[in-house]
């Protein structure tokens, strides 16, 4: 009470110096003002000048710096290794992010439940998350280890499997390799964020559907899931668009190989910008990159959008 | 108690401050203003005592270290003489090779004269002289002074002609074997590819070690190393001698590349991780025991040696990589090399300081105390070397055969085709294809 008399009374003077009727307008823009400025310098200007950047043939070590207009994304086009890092990188986000959407449902509806240290559990079960993705990914690197890994150890000792399985050097099993990987360590996240959809879902409609007589498999078909969507297409959202970036993995486990097997398009960008400096072809790829996961994202929203007006 | 009541004077003098900001402001504009006069006349009293009678250069380089600092190294210069000063800016280490790369490149396009001296990966080498970034030495250094070096790092070193930087230190690829079961097997240190692979697959038949040869095959810098040396051993390169074309579909190289296939395929005396493995994960199994051979660089004596993380000390030798028969041992040269900035302001100053740093006497500082081999093979003589650095010493023979990865201004993305060109021939089989495929890739890349 008293915060708001003394709101009023700093605001009551000022609204009636000057001209009230331009303050009023200008005062909210003024507000929004340093917020603003300080996306438009962090966010908007880079964007707009990688987006200018991939229209050049800027190179650091050519000193080069011309406008080119479509050139890098006529090279681009017909670039093998940007088509095949494309296709990595939308397989990663597909598979990973299927396989962490379903395996952290199941989670979640565990930790849901109360059973004894559920508090322990549900806090261990971050611990993957928490890890930086590089000391994950160097540990990776010595359980996947073809020769000495305690992963071939374990499926050898189990009489899983006669001979090691080359998991990072071998064509056809690195990508699942680094799939598996990001699946272990980000499934938690996905966990975490469905646990939190679950708890806003009322008590009262579950109680209800027991009383109608729903068993378990019923009310989790019919009330949680519906009630879950949104959050469970949120969080695949922020899933699907954190793993087309995938880089840490990649770059400590195989550095792309073997045979370009597993790169992918943050990879490879970070090789052309970084490695060979050609900022013009390398904003290329970024480019490609944005429109990629911008076209991700409309895809998700449109399918949100569609289900909730339905629900309305 | 105390603390409560200081804390409490405290917040009144932060209120009453508070009440007379304007007047507080001005009171701190006034003093931080005298302390920068203050601090800015005392700083130019001292640097201009110093300017007066010494010139003022700076250095940067990667950052490596042992029982002393490259800062040492300079402030002994610094002491030295009465003429120059060198201030030393340390970058990242060689580890973060790509952060190094551009820190420096950033710095010297601005053509600003900083840093006046500066070390760079030997790979960068024609990078920074083909954008004019480099000083060329000839003048500073004639033939005389150059032949002093290994011959394969004054060829890393020298760019169309011109000799665009110094060698400061050196490391290569090397074969490191197991004393004592060649010993017990009655088979001299291999020479030959051929030999070194029979002589592997014999231990390993007879079970004395589980891989008989281990080397890099991940994609990545590292494989480029070591092709380079294979194909280098059988007379091949990857580029023309003018450095303009490809020459890694030439049948030379192919069937190099073809020999490192059949150590996983057919010869099968490596197993197919080593497609994935770069230095360390192939280090591992060498100093377990488990292997006969090893490719690596120089730093994997040390840990060889050490009891707690080997258990092949004292049974480890060091020799030159093998070569095709008709061939020369090649060792991909690795290291970091001194350039001047062309647009340094104090080109005497920088020159002197450099042929200080590149003395026989400062490489032997850099060898003993902070375990980096000597680019000059005199300094290999050293008796202060013999003993400090044993092994370093013995490694004379491995630089003599130092080789260059390719030298073009557009290394990294040669370097990037190659690794991707490399890789596939080893995974499918195809080596000509796709030698040739990459072949083509880099006269595109060349050619622009």
């Amino acid at each position: 009470m008293s915060l708001q008399q003394t709101a009023t009374a700093i605001a009551g003077p000022r609204k009636g110096a000057g001209n009230p009727f331009r303050w009023q307008l200008v005062t909210p823009w003024l507000l929004l003002l340093p917020a603003f400025l300080s996306l438009a310098s962090v966010s908007v200007y880079p964007i707009l000048k990688g987006l200018w950047l991939s229209f050049t043939n800027t190179s650091l070590v050519t000193q080069e710096h011309d406008f080119i207009g479509f050139g890098n994304y006529r090279l681009l086009w017909v670039d093998d290794l940007f088509w095949n890092a494309w296709w990595h990188t939308i397989t990663f986000t597909a598979v990973s992010t299927l396989a962490e959407t379903l395996l952290g449902l199941a989670i979640a509806l565990l930790l849901f439940e109360h059973f004894a240290f559920r508090g322990v559990v549900r806090a261990a079960m971050l611990v993957p998350w928490a890890m930086p993705t590089v000391v994950t990914s160097k540990m990776f690197g010595w359980l996947f280890d073809g020769q000495h890994g305690l992963i071939n150890y374990l499926l050898k000792s189990a009489g899983i499997i006669k001979d090691n399985v080359n998991w990072l050097g071998s064509v056809d099993n690195a990508l699942w390799t680094i799939i598996f990987a990001d699946v272990w360590k980000t499934t938690p996240f996905m966990a975490l964020l469905l646990l939190a959809g679950l708890h806003t879902i009322p008590k009262s409609l579950i109680e209800a559907a027991r009383m109608d007589g729903a068993r378990s498999l019923a009310t989790f078909w019919y009330v949680r899931l519906p009630m879950l969507l949104p959050t469970l297409l949120i969080a695949g959202l922020f899933r699907a668009l954190d793993a087309f970036r995938v880089f840490d993995l990649v770059y400590v486990l195989t550095g792309g190989g073997p045979a370009d097997s597993t790169e992918t398009l943050s990879t490879l960008n970070y090789k052309t910008l970084f490695s060979t400096l050609q900022f013009g072809y390398g904003s290329a790829i970024s480019t490609a990159m944005f429109i990629t996961e911008a076209l991700i994202a409309l895809g998700f929203c449109i399918f949100l959008y569609e289900r909730l007006r339905r629900q309305r | 108690m105390s603390q409560d009541e200081s804390g409490r004077s405290a917040a009144k003098t932060a209120l009453a401050a508070s009440l007379n900001r304007r007047s507080l402001l001005k009171g701190a504009s006034l003093a931080a203003g005298s302390m920068a006069l203050g601090g800015g006349l005392l700083a130019s009293t001292s640097s201009g005592a110093r300017a007066a009678d010494r010139t003022e250069i700076t250095f940067a380089s990667a950052k490596f270290y042992a029982k002393k600092t490259i800062a040492q190294i300079v402030d002994a210069f610094n002491e030295s003489q009465s003429k120059i000063h060198v201030k030393y800016i340390e970058l990242p280490p060689p580890s973060s090779s790509t952060e190094v790369h551009q820190a420096l490149v950033q710095q010297l396009a601005r053509r600003n004269g900083a840093p006046d001296v500066f070390t760079q990966d030997v790979v960068w080498i024609a990078e920074f002289a083909g954008a004019g970034w480099a000083l060329p030495l000839d003048e500073y250094f004639p033939a005389a002074a150059r032949a002093e070096y290994f011959p394969g790092l004054i060829d890393a070193c020298t760019y169309q002609g011109k000799l665009t930087a110094l060698p400061w230190i050196v490391d290569g690829g090397m074969l490191f074997y197991r004393k004592d079961l060649l010993e017990a097997a009655g088979a001299k240190v291999p020479e030959t590819w051929a030999d070194m692979a029979m002589i592997a697959a014999e231990l390993q038949k007879g079970g004395k070690v589980d891989f008989g040869y281990l080397w890099q095959g991940k994609q990545a810098e590292v494989l480029v190393c070591d092709a380079v040396e294979v194909i280098a051993s059988n007379n091949g390169s990857i580029l023309s001698a003018d450095g303009k074309t490809a020459s890694v579909g030439s049948d030379q190289a192919v069937e190099a590349m073809q020999f490192l296939y059949d150590t996983i395929n057919t010869t099968k005396i490596s197993p197919a991780d080593v497609l994935s493995w770069d230095e360390e994960p192939s280090r591992l199994p060498f100093t377990a025991g488990k292997a006969a051979f090893l490719r690596n660089w120089s730093y994997v004596y040390g840990i060889a040696q050490d009891p707690s993380a080997s258990s092949v000390v004292d049974k480890v030798g060091v020799a030159p990589l093998p070569h095709f028969a008709g061939g020369k041992s090649a060792a991909c040269l690795g290291g970091y090399q001194y350039g001047v900035n062309a647009s340094t302001k104090h080109r005497e100053a920088a020159v002197e300081f450099l042929t200080w740093m590149s003395s026989p006497a400062t490489q032997l500082r850099f060898a003993v105390d902070l375990g980096l081999a000597p680019t000059r093979p005199a300094v290999f003589n050293e008796a202060e070397l013999a003993k400090e650095q044993p092994f370093m010493q013995t490694l004379q023979g491995v630089f003599t055969g130092a080789t260059p990865r390719p030298v073009t201004p557009k290394y990294a993305q040669v370097s990037l085709a190659l690794q991707s060109g490399f890789s596939r021939g080893l995974v499918s089989g195809d080596i000509k294809k796709e030698l040739t495929a990459t072949a083509s890739k880099i006269d595109a890349i060349l050619g622009t």
